[in-house]
């Protein structure tokens, strides 16, 4: 619905984000009814609130947070969010401080998004004005990605669903939008701090160090490097401001220092609160070894907790490797395809991994939406974009009233609920391949416009 | 859908190879006028053949085998169950102002058996509106009210313990009773089971506990059912019922039974359970009749139209028909019956099906005239209680807890003599002792056979692979037409824009510039929204409403009324009409709007076909042809052609028609004659939904209202 507010000036843009809060709170004030923290499409294995009480409460029994297979995120969350579990304010709902720190998370995000967003813009503009297209689109056309995009994201009901339900993707949401504000503004320990914190927390994220290398080596979003070089040569003009800087390498060697040093940090840190329970090792076996192994197999909204049901013991090693390496294949041909467009490819692979991750969660897809806010003006004629909105939105309600189906009521099983989850996967491969092809396509049309206008010759 | 759509614009540029999927559906949107008319027309005939294509039932379950063992009931059994009908008739009379005292006599008899008796007093819980009951668990938000001694009702609760068991299964078996004014029926009802029950407690074959709730009716069958339900199923940490007994003095005098009772009883005043309930039977007898034989009627629909699982009906069936040869049947739309239409499609379907059986004499769906018609009475019936969403019957708790039950109201034959009361006592016993022992052989919960289903008789059924045929037919034409409609506009927009900025090169413009193109349905998405967020304001004013004290349904109604047309007012000021001005200009903007608005009553009647099926069917009856007639009327008086006035005046038709209050007031007219509507039933009927937490309210609130104000807003939009 947001994206409605496409022209709004930056004065409307804060009334939306006040109001964005003021909507929130009202929500948290009703955790009992919405009981939002126990949907299996919100709290994950990895996500849930409750287990993240679980791991504080063992914790403060001197016992390791790990035992018993409850919790499985970072020690770091634990020390951080884990005491906001437990206080209480009297004549407020129970977990009034966490929720507070989770909307704030958002809000925050929701700042660096809009920042990221205006840095796209004028690189955008930039590369406009380098291609001499900017007579052709008209500047005032183009609208202003980045409070679309935080709109979108402060706006999306997955969003707030995530926030109100608990859940800890927020935080985690917000070390990846940290990373890709770092790398697009280049503060490479913020890039590289960002990069880390988001990597040990959902361990996906790691993917995501090849678009901030071509964020930090060539910059920010822009058409082909290559057309710069044929509109050039064309007119030749060695006007070299004009043209996109090369790869260098220098910020991405401080990128690695950086990254080196923050985790060295974040282990030492973990090492440190863990002393008495094992140490790393035992932190490395049940946040990554759980999410690797896919250990839980309560139904979410991801496909992989139905197969691993369903397959034999034998083969499960095999499907493991399958199901992850089937990551790993598309992260190559992506990156060459898109190498020019550092942010976009960010986005794409993140909505790959929130697809094909073990424990997903409505949180990961808020990201990628929001992300997607970057690239109105690209993917302004991307096709099935009413296609694609009506069926998030049928089914984000279809999956809630199968899974009533099938746990409260008892006339469905599980399949109904997995068909969702199928339906959800498909449309999350719609929206990727279209975004995809609209990116291309409107590269070509950039190519088009500036090898063709001679050609036309309308003026 | 628009899958196609897209591709069909793509269609439009030279491109060398078209997919068969693509070009089927390029095919289908071209055509989309006729295939929704197809389509509507199949799915309203499919509809009306589900009685001929309605499949006998069949005990699907082989475990519960009914009828392999034979009555165990004897004549012994149905003389105690008369003793304990004449004591109740009698200590009727005795006292009748608290009804402790037949309580009494039913526990004392449930002690002599030596089965586990105990009393459960719950108070009366009124049925409050809370908007957001509908998103929580049953239990979540039950409001601890300060109760009077004066509203409490007690229900009596005799446990047997199987002897082969593990004491975690159980039966139910439920009567309701009304101490303050019983009749002979609710007396018998009470024999029977109790016969049953003295049986029950002797025989060895007993795998399953056995419960006996007497439910306390004063407040209503269900309430008292479905109080005791909730506390069998959320235990009570707290001291709460202690401290209630001492606070009433009445309930003292039962406990009074501990002394009065014989040594070695097992009466206890806590709460008893037993193990997870299998099945659930209510047994009810009604006193005055005007049956020719001993009939059995079958209740099954619990809220929101979910069904028990057909394999308990068959067993009921099964043993009543073939055991104990009483008569079975559902409810019927008595209306119906009479109607000489349904007699001439009965008709016409009879011929045709003697046709196809001399063309083939395998095909045997040829069913008569009259069956034809019963069977619709019983599938409009079966439609219509599953549509309301409320349970016909004490069983209907049971379902909330994933537990089969159904209501078996015997209905004797007219007499009044004594031999006729222990015959049905033996028989009704029998039929009871038949299912208990088929039920108590199950080694899972009811699975095999159907939960989603519509009976037409008690013998058949339809399944909801046969009727979601018709459904699915009456939904179809609308994503078709929506990615129609969509594909015309959006390709309109683009031809405009390109024809404003240069006449030459449209074509070439078009595909280099840049615009929003795709994206134009975020306008109309926008005003779909806003109809329908009012639309769940206009469901959540009646939470306010109730609270006003002393209102009449009607000033009730008027009130809604009138606060729905202020909150669409001040959401049409405040949010729509600005930004919506922007784009007004735009032509065929009436057209995305439809486009968008199809799609939202697809999306909402697909959900409400899985949640509530009937619901859906009766609801897509009324907003199919009219989200696909809707045009704006101001083209249809331009066009001036006699088509465009027969569209025009099909709209204004079915824009009347399909207003909630309006279409409820011409059913109800039709159904009990016009004499009786006013107003203010309209708001009981209202009530009497979301007292229910039926999500027929909410599929009214929040699909059908808005759909039917944008299709107004579409008939009367100025383009």
């Amino acid at each position: 619905m947001e994206k409605l507010k496409k022209k709004t000036p930056s004065f409307s843009f804060w009334i939306w984000v006040i109001a964005s809060i003021i909507f929130r709170l009202i929500l948290i004030y009703f955790p009992k009814n919405l009981n939002l923290s126990s949907r299996p499409e919100v709290s994950t294995p990895l996500t849930s609130f409750r287990r993240l009480a679980e791991g504080y409460w063992l914790k403060q029994s001197s016992m390791s947070p790990y035992a018993g297979s409850m919790y499985h995120g970072s020690p770091l969350l634990l020390s951080l969010l884990g005491p906001l579990t437990v206080k209480r304010i009297e004549g407020q709902p129970d977990h009034l401080l966490y929720s507070l720190v989770s909307v704030i998370a958002d809000v925050f995000s929701a700042m660096l998004i809009r920042a990221t967003g205006q840095n796209l813009r004028l690189a955008y503009l930039f590369s406009l004005e380098s291609l001499d297209l900017v007579k052709q689109i008209e500047v005032s056309e183009i609208l202003s990605s980045g409070d679309i995009a935080a709109l979108i994201y402060l706006w999306n009901p997955f969003t707030i669903v995530a926030c109100v339900g608990l859940s800890t993707s927020p935080v985690e949401n917000m070390a990846v939008i940290l990373c890709l504000y770092g790398a697009c503004s280049r503060l490479i320990p913020l890039a590289a701090f960002g990069w880390v914190i988001a990597t040990h927390l959902s361990l996906y994220p790691a993917i995501l160090i090849i678009p901030v290398i071509f964020l930090l080596g060539c910059g920010p979003d822009a058409p082909p490097r290559k057309l710069f070089l044929q509109r050039h040569q064309q007119e030749e003009v060695l006007n070299q401001s004009k043209l996109p800087l090369g790869f260098s390498w220098r910020p991405i060697i401080h990128f690695a220092f950086w990254a080196l040093l923050w985790s060295v940090y974040v282990l030492v840190l973990c090492g440190i609160s863990l002393k008495q329970f094992g140490g790393i090792w035992e932190m490395f076996k049940s946040t990554y070894g759980f999410i690797l192994t896919v250990e839980d197999l309560s139904p979410n909204i991801g496909v992989l907790w139905y197969f691993f049901a369903e397959v034999f013991d034998f083969f499960r090693n095999f499907f493991l490797i399958v199901f992850h390496v089937n990551i790993i294949f598309m992260i190559l041909p992506l990156a060459i395809r898109l190498c020019h467009r550092p942010c976009f490819l960010a986005f794409v692979y993140i909505a790959i991994f929130s697809m094909l991750k073990s424990y997903p969660s409505v949180g990961d897809s808020a990201l990628y939406l929001g992300l997607l806010g970057w690239f109105v003006n690209e993917l302004a004629d991307m096709q099935f974009s009413f296609f694609l909105f009506c069926g998030y939105f049928g089914v984000s309600l279809l999956s809630p009233v199968m899974h009533n189906l099938w746990i409260w009521r008892g006339t469905g099983n599980a399949n109904f609920y997995f068909a969702t989850a199928m339906v959800y996967a498909c449309l999350q491969i719609i929206l990727v391949v279209e975004g995809v092809s609209a990116m291309l396509n409107h590269d070509r049309k950039l190519r088009n416009l500036t090898t063709g206008k001679p050609r036309d010759a309308k003026s | 859908m628009a899958d196609t759509k897209e591709k069909s614009e793509s269609n439009e540029k030279p491109k060398p190879r078209i997919r068969p999927i693509v070009r089927l559906g390029i095919f289908l949107i071209a055509h989309s006028f006729l295939v929704s008319v197809v389509c509507c027309t199949a799915g309203v005939l499919a509809l009306f053949l589900l009685p001929v294509l309605a499949k006998n039932t069949y005990i699907s379950e082989n475990a519960l085998m009914p009828g392999s063992a034979s009555p165990m009931l004897a004549n012994q059994h149905v003389l105690e169950g008369n003793r304990l009908v004449n004591d109740l008739t009698s200590s009727n009379l005795k006292s009748s102002e608290t009804g402790i005292e037949s309580q009494r006599i039913i526990a004392r008899y449930m002690l002599d058996l030596g089965a586990e008796a105990s009393i459960h007093k719950f108070h009366r819980q009124l049925n409050h509106f809370h908007p957001l009951h509908f998103f929580s668990s049953p239990d979540s938000g039950i409001i601890e009210e300060n109760y009077s001694c004066s509203s409490y009702g007690i229900n009596t609760v005799g446990i047997i313990r199987a002897p082969r068991g593990d004491g975690k299964e159980a039966i139910v078996l439920v009567t309701p009773y009304n101490a303050l004014k019983s009749g002979l029926g609710e007396a018998l009802s009470i024999g029977i089971a109790y016969s049953v029950f003295s049986l029950l407690s002797q025989v060895t074959w007993l795998a399953k506990d056995i419960i006996w709730l007497v439910a306390d009716s004063r407040y209503g069958e269900y309430a008292a059912v479905s109080a005791w339900l909730r506390d069998y199923q959320t235990p009570k940490f707290s001291s709460l019922s202690t401290l209630d007994a001492e606070m009433c003095p009445d309930i003292d005098n039962l406990y009074d039974l501990k002394v009065n009772s014989i040594t070695g009883s097992k009466f206890s005043s806590s709460f008893k359970r037993a193990g997870t309930m299998a099945a659930a039977l209510v047994l009810k007898v009604r006193n005055k009749s005007d049956q020719f034989e001993d009939t059995i009627s079958i209740y099954a629909e619990a809220s929101n139209g979910q069904m028990p699982n057909l394999d308990l009906i068959n067993v009921v069936n099964y043993l009543a028909v073939h055991r104990q040869g009483l008569h079975v049947k559902v409810e019927k739309l008595w209306s119906l019956l009479n109607s000489s239409w349904l007699k001439i499609l009965g008709e016409i379907f009879e011929s045709l099906g003697k046709v196809a059986k001399s063309l083939n004499p395998k095909w045997k769906f040829g069913i008569t005239a009259t069956e034809y018609v019963e069977g619709t009475a019983t599938l409009a019936s079966s439609l219509y209680y599953q549509a309301l969403g409320l349970p016909t019957g004490p069983h209907g708790a049971f379902r909330d807890y994933q537990i089969d039950a159904i209501t078996l109201e015997i209905l004797p034959k007219f007499s009044s003599d004594k031999v006729r009361h222990s015959d049905i006592l033996l028989r009704g016993g029998r039929l009871i002792e038949g299912v208990i022992r088929s039920v108590n052989n199950l080694l899972e919960k009811f699975h095999q056979s159907f939960f989603l289903y519509l009976l037409t008789s008690p013998s058949k059924f339809v399944s909801v692979g046969v009727y979601m045929i018709a459904f699915a037919l009456l939904i179809a034409p609308l994503p078709i037409v929506a990615a129609s409609l969509y594909v015309d506009a959006s390709s309109l927009g683009n031809c405009s824009k390109s024809d404003k900025s240069t006449p030459s090169a449209s074509l070439d413009t078009d595909e280099h510039s840049i615009t929003i193109g795709s994206w134009m349905w975020l306008n109309s998405a926008k005003l779909v929204f806003l109809v329908h967020l009012w639309g769940a304001i206009v469901s959540l004013i009646p939470y306010v409403i109730c609270q006003i004290p002393d209102c009449t349904p009607t000033t009730s109604f008027m009130i809604w009324v009138l606060l729905s047309m202020l909150s669409f007012l001040t959401l049409y000021s405040v949010l729509a009409s600005p930004l919506s001005c922007a784009k007004a200009s735009q032509e065929k903007e009436w057209a995305l709007v439809k486009s968008v608005t199809i799609s939202s009553v697809f999306i909402g009647l697909g959900l409400m076909s899985v949640i509530n099926f009937a619901t859906a069917e009766i609801g897509a009856l009324l907003m199919v042809p009219m989200c696909l007639l809707a045009r704006p009327l101001k083209l249809d008086v331009r066009a001036g052609t006699l088509r465009s006035f027969s569209r025009m005046i099909g709209n204004l038709v079915l824009g009347l028609i399909a207003f909630p209050p309006a279409a409820f007031f011409l059913l109800k007219g039709m159904l009990d004659g016009f004499g009786s509507v006013n107003v203010g039933a309209f708001w009981i009927w209202v009530e009497s939904l979301w007292a229910w937490n039926s999500a027929t309210y909410l599929f009214i609130g929040m699909v059908h209202l808005p759909c039917w104000v944008l299709c107004i807003h579409i008939l009367l939009h100025t383009c």
